[in-house]
């Protein structure tokens, strides 16, 4: 009897227990499923017959029309189903969602009948996260991944794998440095000007006479930040940017709390500091918080690559008198249209391609000057926020 | 003849219906998730963190913790990192790797055994101590293009579909279940986890024993953090940051009891399948990170809890019945 009871109790804590592990589950793979069924029924037929004739159709009669201006551009046919996955370098960071609204604009606009999933790890777990959710995606039978790479040449095995499956694979935002397992970059700007960008904020902040500054980066292993520093350091070099010093390059691995001691500590550090440029939306808006909480927005300022509005409170104040960013909506929408391209075998990936990205325009596709292996387009432009017009980008 | 229900009431029998449960699940909801493929990538994924699970099954049983592995696991990476980059060939700097670890795990055992220190301190100054050390060999640098012969005992199968590490981990699991659970070893291993002073008066050499135990576990960090520089290509200072939670996890799940002396491997295997595979399918399901974390956390509660209570409960009924026998008594 006593028996009994305890293997009733037993059963019942073990029941609650799973639901508690799987009830969140249940709704969750419901509707995964059911589009994923719905594409294979009904509409299979119905995209893949007018997909081709569409495909054949769009790359024919555009070509006729541009083949005159600038050879053929290479235009998306709208309804087809592609499974995609955006990946972010990790969840819970503003501009990442940005980018999420706009490839979930251009999913809009293009009517694909399959599922846009933004899927991205806790930021203590980004390398090994990144890795699990692309492995996850080939097994999954994703047909196109959009990669903000955190995870340095760590995530390449992972991305070949995924290639070797057929999957697409894009990056966006930061590449994979070696470009194996990648197809095509998109560039939120050409990485060459971004040293110029910051030189000339640096220069246009400090003055005529110039000054020393500091660097503070995401992750080290960030390929976007390395190549932006590099290219800052490059610009350097030009005697018109002679008399700014950079002093050093410190990390706060893109958490407030990293970046936020980290600029403490290189106040302590370099006493005749008068800038800290950080080329990160969190490290920017970390560094600001640190100046103005030290009190010494007076003699230390920010500068960088920052969110109107997570900058406009320290624009303001003159903490951070000039920053510089490039819209992540229209990356987020301009990713999702190569991949589209991509994934639908409209576009091959090769260099010298032209393709039209819906309201962005056209773009062709080029060898990256700043990785020896791999493609991009560039998607551009900076703008650069000051007192002026800062209120009006933040709303 | 009344059937043997016994195995349900163990720990290990509720795990095993818990498993069957998921796997049931997920072969359902996700197709793709019972291919041969998926389940090697299930367990390469997380390979390195169970393969440091087994050793940590003997510690914990022994009333002790190591906090340092994933610390090992990181410097020792590093180190291997750091010699290639000096320019020494790869076969050497993966021994000068696991040279780092096993110094590392003599450095915890002199502490522990010798000295006396509980191994929470010593190990959680590990923790912190060779982490520090990793970053002091790399700094911010990430270092990679390793020989193509590296690479890809970490990334490609070495026999048949299972790629080097899953293998080391199922020849570690056989060898891991015959000490512990049948050699004299495995016995004082769990003596002293009940009670050191019992194991002392008994003629049970406590010291050594757990100083061996402390040096295999950073060995085998050791090992586990260059089998996961080979899967990634690459080291930097922040490799397996915040595993040794994840690894005490599995342990504590599978039924070892935190404070020594009970538990068993078939168990921390049991948890081990338990956690991959809720992980693979709520990956697979497209869970945000944040809510894997969370299942995980809610799973490790109850797994504390469920035992407490229903020893509670049945405590109650008894009591209960007594009382029953008491009023007919007195009627």
């Amino acid at each position: 009897m006593r028996k009994l009871s305890t293997i009733i109790l037993s059963l019942l804590v073990i029941s609650s227990l799973l639901l508690a592990a799987c009830a969140p589950a249940a709704p969750a793979p419901a509707p995964a499923a059911a589009p994923a069924e719905a594409t294979e029924a009904a509409p299979a037929e119905a995209t893949e017959a007018p997909a081709e004739e569409a495909a054949a159709e769009a790359t024919e009669a555009p070509a006729e029309e541009a083949a005159a201006p600038s050879g053929d551009v290479i235009v998306a046919t709208p309804g087809q189903a592609v499974k995609m996955v955006l990946m972010p370098k990790f969840l819970g960071i503003l501009v990442f969602d940005q980018a999420n609204q706009g490839a979930q604009e251009a999913h809009a606009e293009l009517g694909n009948t399959d599922e846009l999933q933004f899927l991205g790890p806790t930021p203590e777990n980004s390398v090994a996260g990144q890795i699990e959710i692309v492995t996850n995606a080939t097994t999954q039978g994703v047909q196109a991944i959009m990669i903000s790479n955190n995870a340095g040449d760590q995530i390449a095995p992972a991305a070949q794998a995924a290639r070797d499956a057929g999957m697409t694979v894009v990056t966006w935002d930061s590449p994979i440095p070696s470009a194996e397992g990648e197809q095509l970059f998109v560039a939120q700007v050409d990485f060459a000007e971004t040293g110029t960008v910051m030189a000339d904020m640096a220069r246009s902040i400090l003055g005529e006479d110039g000054g020393k500054f500091a660097v503070l980066s995401a992750s080290p292993d960030a390929a976007n930040q390395n190549a932006w520093i590099a290219s800052l350091q490059e610009t350097l070099t030009d005697p018109a940017y002679a008399n700014l010093e950079l002093l050093d390059i410190v990390y706060g691995n893109d958490q407030s709390e990293d970046s936020y001691n980290q600029a403490l500590a290189l106040i302590d550090k370099y006493p005749d500091m008068e800038l800290i440029m950080a080329p990160t939306s969190v490290g920017i808006v970390a560094a600001a918080k640190a100046m103005q909480d030290e009190g010494l927005c007076d003699t230390v300022k920010v500068s960088g690559l920052g969110l109107p509005a997570e900058m406009v409170e320290y624009t303001l104040n003159g903490c951070a008198p000039e920053f510089a960013l490039w819209s992540f909506v229209d990356l987020g929408y301009t990713t999702y249209y190569a991949a589209y391209l991509l994934a639908t075998g409209a576009m091959q990936g090769a260099e010298g391609e032209t393709f039209e990205a819906g309201r962005m325009g056209t773009y062709t596709i080029e060898k990256d000057p700043t990785r020896d292996a791999g493609l991009r387009i560039v998607m551009g432009p900076f703008t650069v926020y000051n007192a002026d017009n800062v209120e009006a980008a933040s709303k | 003849m009344r059937p043997d229900w016994s195995i349900f009431r163990r720990w290990e029998g509720l795990l095993l219906i818990l498993l069957i449960l998921i796997v049931g699940y997920n072969a359902l909801s996700t197709p793709g998730y019972l291919t041969v493929g998926n389940w090697v990538n299930l367990f390469q994924l997380s390979i390195e963190k169970i393969i440091v699970a087994l050793i940590m099954t003997f510690i914990i049983i022994n009333a002790e913790i190591d906090l340092s592995v994933a610390s090992v696991m990181g410097f020792s990476a590093c180190m291997m990192g750091f010699l290639f980059a000096g320019g020494m060939p790869m076969e050497w700097a993966i021994a000068g790797g696991l040279l780092a670890g096993f110094v590392a795990g003599l450095f915890n055992s002199f502490w522990i055994g010798i000295v006396g220190l509980p191994s929470l301190v010593v190990t959680l100054a590990g923790l912190i101590g060779y982490r520090g050390l990793a970053y002091v060999l790399l700094e911010d640098r990430s270092i990679g293009e390793f020989p193509a012969w590296f690479d890809r005992l970490g990334q490609q199968p070495l026999i048949g579909p299972f790629p080097l590490a899953l293998i080391v981990f199922f020849v570690l699991l056989i060898f891991a279940i015959i000490v512990l659970q049948y050699s004299g070893f495995g016995r004082y291993v769990y003596v002293i986890g009940n009670s050191k002073d019992v194991a002392r008066y008994s003629g049970v050499r406590v010291r050594r024993t757990k100083m061996i135990l402390f040096v295999v576990s950073s060995t085998v960090a050791a090992l586990a953090g260059i089998l996961y520089a080979a899967r990634l290509g690459a080291v930097r200072g922040d490799m397996a940051l915040g595993f040794e939670l994840d690894i005490i996890t599995m342990v504590l799940l599978g039924g070892v009891s935190i404070f020594g002396g009970t538990g068993t491997m078939w168990g921390v295997l049991l948890s081990v399948l338990i956690i991959l595979n809720l992980r693979n399918g709520m990956g697979l399901a497209n869970f945000s990170g944040h809510v894997q974390t969370g299942v995980i956390g809610v799973l490790l509660i109850l797994s504390v809890l469920v035992p407490n209570l229903a020893g509670t409960v049945q405590a109650a009924l008894k009591r209960r019945r007594a009382r029953t026998v008491e009023v007919v008594a007195a009627e």
